[in-house]
């Protein structure tokens, strides 16, 4: 066998079974903890699901006194996503900040460092268990997202992308912990600095663009042009996929509205119709590609650190 | 690269640590030899642990060279951390983990297929005496347990030269000789054995090399006994005898290797003397011949064996870089 086939067996060997991500894993999944998280993590989901239902069917109830049920399953839905991607925003940096900061507290990565160990494959152990609970918190609500399809309203496809926009983010998030582990000696540190660049991404970037579409009194009217108003559009969607909650939103705007998960037409002020695309799509490209870059940093000061 | 014939498992060449104006590791010419158990002791700041994170590559030297089995462990620190298993001077905790899994975790580690592992974590139990403790929580175990798992992990991949540092740290009496004894069946198995220590009573009971080291520099080295005659060259002898201890002081005074002769306190009737010889064993020989052959009644000659306190107290001055 050539070096190079032997250094690729080891590096597949070392992803499939990693030693760190199954150390991980045993763990976090032995004794009370886990299952205590997925059940406050489920009960709170349970709890925000009922109250949305009865929130829900108190206002959208028709004029004939009949309830308005694919509403109340498009609310619902809307609802345990909203809440599920606020609950990973905050979970997932905290599952992962203290991921290699925290092997230097407990005095064990001077020990990982003599071993064969790859730096890659430490951060992609921890990033993976990580991840693997992250997508098992995402499982266990799905039975609390399908209530909503006794109602209605709801398509397989808004399950699905609503997975994906989830998982995206999560991965997100997982990352960014898993960097700033690996750039701090203390994990309390890694975790303050995860939480805010999840905050900046889920509130800062909307307040910030918020404000400056406020101070600038954009409007299309007084501008106008289709040129600028393509602009705006590409400019404001673009806005839109950097932000997980109003790519989940706009995701869903779309297909009850448009029926479309890809590419749909919009027509402008003057007639014209351009192609725009659904913000799941640039959204998932580009925070798998930012995830991307943070683990690559990460692997990058551990290496350092290794080697 | 590796020298399978090489003389010296360990050896380092003019090494050099410094952090900013501190000198930690000065100008180090280390050579263990293959199957040593080599004590490398010291005061405390002395450059003991420093020198073995640099043989362990976790640290890079800032000058001068040091090889295990051949290998730079700065050209080729992977396969320098094939042949070692290293030892901290602390205890790592994953406070979630069984000891079993802590080993079979570090042997997955240093890439030991997943089919080979449980029989080594048995084989490992077994040898550090804790195959009864095999599901137990690894916080749960004492201190001189985990230092035993500790060594336990250093032998999972097999490695020829273990780098230990303190291993009997802060261990009671019982868990220090246990310890001991492990080191003593490493070596019978073949492995060469770098350790740290500051408790020279475990040193001198089973270390064949020694490496004094101060203020960063190696201030002596080679086996016990080499270093005991060139840091003690004179022998100090003890004669007792019934009676005529002036003809004896002129006697002793007149052989070859008598450095000097001082009188010590009678001890149950008998007279004493103190002679500090320079002299080998046979020119001692000669010496108790001499004695004998003029009648003189000696009733005891014996040689005051100096421990290795009075070597290191000898060779270190209590500096500290």
């Amino acid at each position: 066998m050539t070096g190079r086939a032997a250094a690729w067996r080891r590096g597949t060997g070392l992803l499939l079974r990693n030693p760190v991500m199954v150390k991980e894993l045993r763990g976090r999944m032995r004794g009370a903890r886990a299952f205590s998280v997925l059940t406050i993590y489920l009960t709170l989901l349970g709890v925000f699901a009922v109250l949305v239902y009865i929130a829900v069917t108190e206002s959208s109830t028709s004029v004939s006194g009949q309830a308005d049920v694919g509403e109340i399953g498009r609310t619902l839905f809307g609802g345990v996503v909203a809440v599920e991607m606020l609950l990973i925003a905050f979970l997932a940096p905290a599952f992962t900040s203290g991921a290699i900061s925290g092997e230097r507290e407990h005095q064990t990565f001077e020990l990982l460092r003599a071993t064969l160990l790859p730096a890659y494959a430490l951060v992609l152990g921890k990033l993976t268990s990580a991840m693997l609970y992250v997508l098992l918190l995402l499982l266990a609500a799905i039975p609390l997202q399908s209530i909503a399809f006794f109602f209605g309203g709801v398509s397989e496809t808004e399950l699905l992308l609503a997975l994906v926009v989830l998982s995206v983010s999560a991965l997100f998030f997982c990352s960014v912990g898993v960097y700033f582990s690996a750039r701090s000696w203390r994990t309390l540190s890694a975790s303050l600095l995860a939480l805010g660049v999840t905050l900046f991404f889920m509130f800062g970037l909307p307040l910030l663009v918020g404000m400056i579409w406020l101070l600038a009194d954009f409007s299309l009217d007084s501008v106008g042009g289709s040129a600028f108003e393509v602009a705006m559009l590409y400019g404001t969607g673009a806005v839109l996929s950097l932000n997980p909650p109003a790519t989940a939103l706009l995701t869903q705007y779309l297909l009850v509205n448009r029926h479309t998960a890809g590419l749909f037409s919009y027509t402008l002020v003057n007639g014209d119709s351009v192609t725009l695309i659904a913000p799941w799509i640039p959204f998932t490209v580009f925070y798998l590609a930012l995830a991307g870059i943070f683990l690559f940093l990460a692997v990058r000061r551990v290496h350092v650190v290794m080697e | 690269m590796s020298a399978a014939g090489n003389e010296y498992v360990i050896e380092t060449r003019g090494l050099v640590k410094r952090y900013g104006k501190l000198v930690a590791v000065d100008d180090l010419w280390l050579q263990v030899p293959r199957g040593a158990i080599y004590g490398f002791v010291g005061p405390n700041g002395a450059g003991k642990t420093t020198t073995m994170r640099i043989l362990a590559t976790l640290i890079p030297p800032t000058a001068g060279e040091a090889f295990i089995d051949g290998y730079s462990v700065t050209g080729y620190p992977r396969e320098v951390r094939r042949r070692i298993g290293y030892m901290p001077d602390f205890f790592g905790v994953y406070d979630d983990m069984k000891v079993w899994e802590y080993l079979d975790f570090f042997a997955a580690c240093y890439e030991i297929p997943a089919r080979e592992r449980p029989a080594l974590i048995d084989d490992l139990l077994a040898l550090v005496d804790l195959t009864h403790r095999r599901d137990d929580m690894v916080e749960k175990l004492s201190r001189g347990m985990k230092q035993r798992l500790s060594l336990a992990r250093t032998l999972a991949h097999d490695p020829d030269v273990l780098i230990l540092d303190e291993p009997a740290s802060g261990l009671d009496p019982r868990a220090r000789i246990e310890v001991r004894e492990l080191l003593v069946e490493m070596a019978r198995m073949g492995k060469t054995i770098f350790f740290s220590s500051h408790i020279l009573a475990d040193v001198a009971e089973i270390c064949t090399h020694l490496g004094i080291i101060e203020a960063g520099n190696l201030v002596a080295q080679g086996t016990v006994e080499e270093i005991r005659r060139q840091l003690l060259p004179v022998r100090e002898i003890t004669i007792a005898l019934l009676d005529r201890v002036e003809d004896a002081r002129r006697i002793l005074r007149e052989m070859t290797g008598v450095a000097q002769v001082r009188d010590l306190p009678d001890e149950g009737g008998r007279k004493r003397l103190r002679v500090d010889f320079t002299g080998d064993d046979a020119a001692l020989s000669a010496l108790l011949q001499a004695l004998a052959q003029r009648g003189l009644p000696v009733v005891t000659f014996s040689e005051e064996m100096r421990d290795l306190e009075s070597v290191f107290m000898r060779a270190t001055r209590g500096i500290v870089s």
